[in-house]
């Protein structure tokens, strides 16, 4: 469609803007006017560029993150990323709830694994309330992270290998992730959002069915581990579409702030569980996983050697449990003390932290959520450009990023 | 009062088209009546001496439309592989509602496609728009014209076969550039600049592998070429040739847009590339040219490579050397009057027959449920021998047979590769096909050239 050149005709993103020609559909990325001069420079568009807009709907953005890609033929030059396409006003919802209900609020953060994103406030609480959480909770908290950090894992070597055009190691991993789910299931009631954690414990002793569904999965787990990614790991064209791949060094990745597969990637072994140690980590023994390269091999690489960690961990739990009640005995209405409490564990994407102020009421006067899906899609604006289109996904996909984490 | 509605809801074109086909329709039957009738026989008279004249043409239209009706079955049962195969592999169980096994799924998908709206974006180049998905489709129909099915099954024989169909072949990438231009999407336009720097790059590294397989059958005929690899599974061309096999057949693969080379449409990178805007009908063109794309080249690797419609050994001669003679010869019209018999007798007494056993030892089954089962049977059965008797004697259904069966290895094995690997990177794609492809290729024509030579030489 060509359009005639009109003499002066209000913009179709900003009313008081007059532009020269009516805008087309491929003139119509906003911002109009640029806000900052990064944002001037961004979209103003050289000879042979073109700007394009990667979501925030695409099959590849893992949610609804919205890249604004520059190109120069296939090649990304420069990328915007805009997000708060899933924004809630999480925190802000948390200041006008109880401690009970922060707890809820908090779960989809992180919907993947939502065991840690209740965890963490839980704990931040219960700093609050000096509470003595027993120890049969603490191990069963263990149990319960552990299982969702392997279906979390499993996915994500699924989603990496989609995003690269391959259809089936998807489906594999769902399988794992689909015997855990069904394990939590019967567990917590719930499959996505278990709403388990509670202040003082957990909600619910282990079952008969979740012991019966856990036993018979632990009998074939490592092996089937291994069976699935003989499916991606030797093959061609996934190597060489992920080695070498967007290459982190140390010294960046401690500045971009990233943490876990990421950051253990670059060869730092920070890992909250053993850096800052929370509940029974102490008493486990289990290796902190890390790899020199820094790529997207390495970071797919990283998943599969926490898998097999995690299954290690799981399997002195369930030796080491001990007997006892699950709940700390509580009040109905919490009232914390008046002051600060600061919460981290590491999430299967890194080190997820809460801080929390409390003035003394029965709801947090302010509570402040580090999510590390954030702070590791940060690090796509410098390693993409140079790279292709298609080698955006795949380092998008490395990163792991849970958009519902990152816009909160 | 229908009729005045739905006439105001054509578009300007359809007010055209409409007409004219109820004229072609009433002209063809008052034709067809006339002659069968035999009222005007000059009609009739006419009509055959023009045919006659004109023998080539009414070949080329019946060969045409034969095959553009040989494409929609085809389309429908290599993408019920795709979905069926694809499942097993994934651990799904994949269609299994609508037939048995879910056998029409992919049939009730073009239902479906057919019934959704036609959407054309704003800003489309509108007549553009709407041709691409037929010069996509028609690229690999034009090109089944000169496929050999079986003996003298084929729709037309021409001496330059081989190269007619790499031309119709890479007549897609004009529908393809069409489809992304058109579009007015920066998604489609990726997805067509990538289709024309794939497929014209892989089209050099496709023609030269077949070249060394030229100068061995010393023609371009497709039939010629099967003949020439009469005898066993030995004489086939892919034991001279593997390499030129092996180029054929990955440069094939990109040529038909498959994974691991299935860059123009990329849904994890640019969505659908080309198909992005296209919705009903118009994509299912589109899908449809896939799956005929994909049963068309597996059909040129077995012609080329694998001996066309011949098979692997001839059974004919084995069972003749063991002492088994076969002699299929039935004449049906020599039993006169125990035909009619034959036909009224046999099938009640057999289906009785094969009723009595399931009646007899399945205790509570009624009496005519077993005739239904026994119903059934008779026909599986007489089915069989009539397929059997059908191989036995005719040359083009053996065949046919064959030939289809070798074509489904090779489709079973794109649909395979579908599910199995990862897609590859447009550069990594192009350096493949420059770097070590074409070069591949040279060498293989310049090895079979040598070797020729030096056959001769020690020969002559």
């Amino acid at each position: 469609m060509s359009t005639t050149p009109q003499a002066r005709v209000r913009s179709l993103d900003d009313p008081e803007l007059y532009v020269e020609t009516p805008a087309t559909i491929f003139d119509a990325i906003p911002p109009y006017p640029p806000r900052t001069e990064r944002e001037a420079e961004f979209y103003s568009v050289r000879e042979g560029e073109m700007l394009i807009n990667l979501g925030p709907q695409h099959p590849s953005t893992h949610g609804v993150l919205r890249v604004v890609l520059k190109i120069d033929g296939e090649r990304v030059v420069d990328l915007d990323p805009v997000l708060g396409y899933l924004h809630r006003g999480v925190e802000k919802i948390c200041e006008n709830s109880d401690w009970h209900m922060v707890v809820s609020h908090c779960d989809p953060l992180e919907y993947i694994a939502s065991m840690f994103s209740e965890l963490v406030p839980v704990m931040a609480a219960e700093k609050l309330l000096d509470v003595e959480v027993p120890r049969r909770a603490e191990y069963i908290r263990v149990l319960a992270c552990e299982l969702n950090r392997i279906s979390s894992h499993a996915l994500f070597m699924g989603w990496l290998a989609l995003d690269l055009g391959g259809l089936t190691p998807i489906l594999y991993g769902f399988i794992e992730r689909d015997e855990i789910v069904e394990m939590l299931a019967a567990l917590t009631g719930q499959k996505l959002l278990f709403n388990y954690m509670r202040i003082g414990g957990v909600n619910g002793d282990l079952n008969h069915e979740f012991m019966s569904r856990l036993g018979d999965w632990m009998g074939h787990a490592a092996q089937r581990i291994e069976d699935s990614q003989t499916l991606i790991n030797e093959n061609e064209i996934f190597v060489k579409r992920t080695r070498g791949l967007g290459v982190i060094d140390r010294e960046t990745a401690l500045r971009m702030c990233l943490s876990g597969p990421p950051l253990r990637a670059t060869g730092i072994p920070y890992d909250v569980r053993r850096a800052h140690p929370y509940g029974v980590y102490p008493e486990l023994e289990f290796e902190i996983p890390t790899r020199e390269e820094g790529d997207s091999y390495a970071r797919y690489q990283l998943h599969l050697d926490e898998i097999k960690q995690s299954i290690h961990i799981i399997d002195q739990v369930l030796h080491k449990l001990p007997d006892g009640p699950v709940m700390a005995k509580l009040p109905r209405l919490l009232r914390p003390r008046p002051g600060r409490a600061f919460a981290a564990i590491e999430s299967p994407r890194g080190q997820y932290a809460v801080y929390a102020m409390s003035d003394g009421t029965d709801q947090p006067f302010r509570l402040r959520i580090h999510d590390p899906s954030y702070f590791n899609l940060q690090s796509v604006g410098l390693l993409t450009p140079g790279h292709l289109i298609a080698d955006t996904m795949a380092i998008m996909a490395s990163l792991d990023p849970i958009m519902g984490g990152v816009d909160k | 009062m229908t009729l005045t509605r739905s006439w105001s809801r054509l578009t300007p074109a359809g007010k055209i088209v409409v007409p004219l086909l109820a004229i072609v329709v009433a002209l063809t039957v008052a034709l067809l009546l006339g002659m069968v009738t035999g009222i005007v026989p000059a009609i009739t008279g006419a009509v055959l001496d023009t045919l006659e004249a004109n023998v080539g043409i009414v070949r080329f239209v019946v060969a045409i439309l034969a095959v553009l009706l040989f494409t929609i079955p085809t389309a429908f049962i290599v993408g019920y592989l795709e979905l069926k195969a694809i499942a097993f592999m994934n651990l799904r169980l994949g269609p299994n509602r609508v037939g048995p096994w879910g056998t029409l799924a992919a049939a009730f998908h073009g239902f479906k496609i057919l019934a959704k709206e036609d959407f054309t974006p704003t800003g489309a180049d509108v007549p553009v728009f709407t041709l691409a998905p037929a010069v996509v489709f028609l690229a690999p129909v034009l090109a089944f014209l000169v496929l050999p099915f079986a003996p003298g099954l084929f729709g037309q024989d021409m001496n330059i076969a081989l190269l007619y169909f790499f031309a119709m072949g890479g007549l897609g990438v004009v529908g393809l550039m069409m489809a992304g231009w058109s579009s007015f999407n920066k998604y489609s336009l990726l997805g067509a600049l990538r289709a024309a720097a794939q497929i014209i790059s892989y089209e050099i590294p496709l023609t030269l592998s077949v070249v060394g397989l030229i100068l061995l059958a010393g023609t371009l005929s497709l039939n010629q070429i099967v003949l020439n690899q009469q005898g066993s599974f030995l004489d086939w061309y892919v034991w001279q040739q593997p390499l030129g096999f092996a180029i054929f057949f990955i440069a094939a693969t990109a040529e038909g847009n498959r994974t691991p080379f299935d860059l123009t449409e990329a849904d994890s990178e640019i969505v659908a590339g080309f198909a992005t805007e296209y919705s009903g009908m118009r994509f299912g063109f589109f899908y449809f040219a896939e799956y005929v794309n994909v049963f068309l080249l597996s059909a040129l690797t077995v012609v080329l490579y694998f001996g066309g419609w011949l098979a692997p050994i001839d059974i004919g001669a084995v069972l003749h050397q063991v002492g088994l003679t076969f002699d299929p010869a039935l004449d049906p019209g020599s039993l006169g009057l125990g035909l009619l018999l034959g036909i009224l007798i046999v099938p009640p007494l057999a289906i009785v027959a094969l009723a009595l056993p399931f009646w007899a030892f399945r205790s509570g089954l009624p009496f005519w449920k077993a005739l239904v089962v026994g119903f059934l049977l008779f026909n599986v059965i007489a089915a069989g021998a009539t397929l059997l008797w059908a191989v036995a004697s005719f040359e083009v259904v053996e065949g046919l047979l064959w030939f289809m069966a070798k074509t489904y290895v090779f489709v079973a094995i794109l649909v395979w590769m579908r599910a199995t690997l990862p897609r590859v990177r447009i550069d990594q794609l192009m350096g493949f096909a420059w770097k070590w492809l074409l070069p591949a290729a040279l060498v293989n024509l310049f090895v079979t050239a040598l070797a020729l030579i030096v056959i001769d030489a020690v020969k002559g």
